[in-house]
């Protein structure tokens, strides 16, 4: 069942991110869902949910991008991982203090993406923070801070934890 | 104090009384005269009571107005609603057609530019942007199943648009010539020096290794130079808008306004290598074997 759920966020995430959400580009950058979907199925799910939907989610992403496929999965397999074992371990998880979480984690991946990918002479490493690392990094911060906190509003994320960890 | 008596008295009565009787007897012996007499005693008297008159009728046309308005306006907030809703209507109908009409003028200069330019191509649509902020890059609802391949050159009647780094059985990646990443060989049209377009950070092209001695100025156009693989001879590239000597010194460098402005494009030519059937005659061929 799980299998299935995540499958069909993937379908939806991955148009959204490849039509809808180039158009509303913010400062030149865009959110990055498939992160953002990985960090949340690692906080709400454990570490392992989080690495195997970060990597589905690297995978069927880069099938639509330039990007090398193993950079994609292994960067947003490693950061659901991250952010499942940093669910685990933190005491209280308000939508502040995932959303600052999620900006960490995003500056991160994009670092280290830079460092991975072979890019040109001109997209250096000032390059990358300033362009690409930095505004993804506030986007996606913004984007799984809201959704933690409609999920959380509506669905009592809070006590679920609690009991999903006890378990 | 004194007392108004509005009684009348016995003889006034009688007075009256005889009044009437001759009157009678007036109209009926000496019917016209009688009329005019009256009619003219009565001309300053319907002048004074016109005013009034006119005064009420006023406020019972007002009135009416006002009555009349507020029905009226009923109906007429209905139908301004149902005039907006036609509107609207009407104003997405228009865009619609607006819209097909301009895709329609789109695909007819795609094609006759496909007629005109001789080299077999697929034509394909734009269906998405590259996933990620890291390269420029757009997907084509077309891949390997439609016989795209990596490396194949892709175009617009305007120019290059790019190359195809990636497929699968139903989409194709291109990375746009504004994409750093991407290295094309061009050659100024004017001087015929050669180079190689790269695509610059800020999202246009340059041209790179222009002999020091070169000839080349803003304005002249930067066309494919057809000898690596992709693109043939003398699709546009850019025009170059400022040279300068590159660091090191050895080269020229030009920086180039891309002839196409790939962020925007909707449908796009994808060049096929010679030996790959075309599209009419892969169609050609299906249709044979759908007959056979």
């Amino acid at each position: 069942m799980r299998v299935l759920v995540w499958s069909a966020l993937i379908a939806v995430l991955v148009p959204l991110q490849s039509v809808l959400l180039p158009s509303i580009k913010i400062g030149g950058a865009m959110a990055d869902f498939g992160l953002v979907a990985a960090c949340l199925a690692g906080v709400l799910g454990g570490e392992l949910h989080g690495l195997l939907v970060g990597l589905a989610m690297g995978w069927v992403m880069s099938l639509f991008s330039v990007i090398d496929p193993v950079v994609a999965m292994g960067i947003k397999g490693a950061a659901g991982y991250v952010a499942g074992f940093a669910g685990r371990y933190l005491v209280s998880l308000s939508p502040l203090i995932v959303a600052i979480g999620m900006g960490v984690l995003s500056c991160g991946a994009g670092l280290a993406t830079a460092l991975l990918l072979s890019l040109h002479e001109v997209q250096n490493g000032w390059w990358a923070l300033r362009v690409v690392v930095l505004p993804q990094a506030v986007l996606d911060a913004l984007v799984g801070g809201v959704l933690y906190w409609g999920l959380a509003s509506r669905y009592g994320m809070g006590r679920w934890l609690g009991e999903h960890r006890a378990a | 104090m004194r007392m108004v008596n509005f009684r009348a008295s016995y003889n006034t009565g009688r007075l009256v009384a005889v009044l009437a009787v001759v009157l009678l007897v007036g109209f009926l012996l000496l019917p016209t005269q009688f009329q005019q007499i009256f009619q003219q005693a009565g001309s300053p008297v319907g002048w004074v009571v016109s005013w009034p008159l006119r005064a009420m009728a006023g406020v019972k046309d007002g009135l009416a107005d006002l009555w009349n308005g507020y029905v009226a306006l009923r109906g007429v907030e209905a139908e301004n609603r149902e005039l907006r809703k036609e509107i609207e209507y009407l104003k997405g109908q228009n865009s619609q057609l607006r819209e097909a009409a301009a895709a329609t003028d789109r695909l007819a200069a795609l094609l006759e530019f496909k007629q005109q330019a001789g080299i077999p191509t697929i034509a394909a649509q734009v269906i998405g942007r590259d996933t990620g902020n890291w390269y420029r890059a757009i997907i084509l609802n077309k891949g390997e199943a439609d016989g795209l391949r990596p490396d194949m050159g892709v175009i617009t009647p305007a120019g290059v648009v790019g190359r195809i780094v990636k497929t699968t059985a139903a989409t194709s990646v291109v990375l746009l010539v504004t994409d750093p990443n991407n290295a094309i060989a061009g050659v100024v049209q004017r001087t015929r020096d050669e180079g190689i377009v790269e695509g610059t950070a800020s999202g246009l092209a340059r041209l790179k290794y222009i002999p020091m001695l070169s000839d080349a100025r803003p304005g002249d156009q930067v066309v494919t130079s057809g000898l690596v693989g992709g693109f043939p001879k003398g699709l546009a590239i850019g025009t170059i808008t400022k040279i300068h000597k590159e660091d090191g010194g050895l080269f020229l460098s030009a920086e180039l306004t891309p002839a196409v402005e790939g962020e925007h494009i909707e449908e796009v030519l994808v060049i096929q290598p010679l030996s790959v059937p075309g599209e009419g005659e892969r169609q050609g061929a299906f249709k044979g074997k759908s007959k056979s």
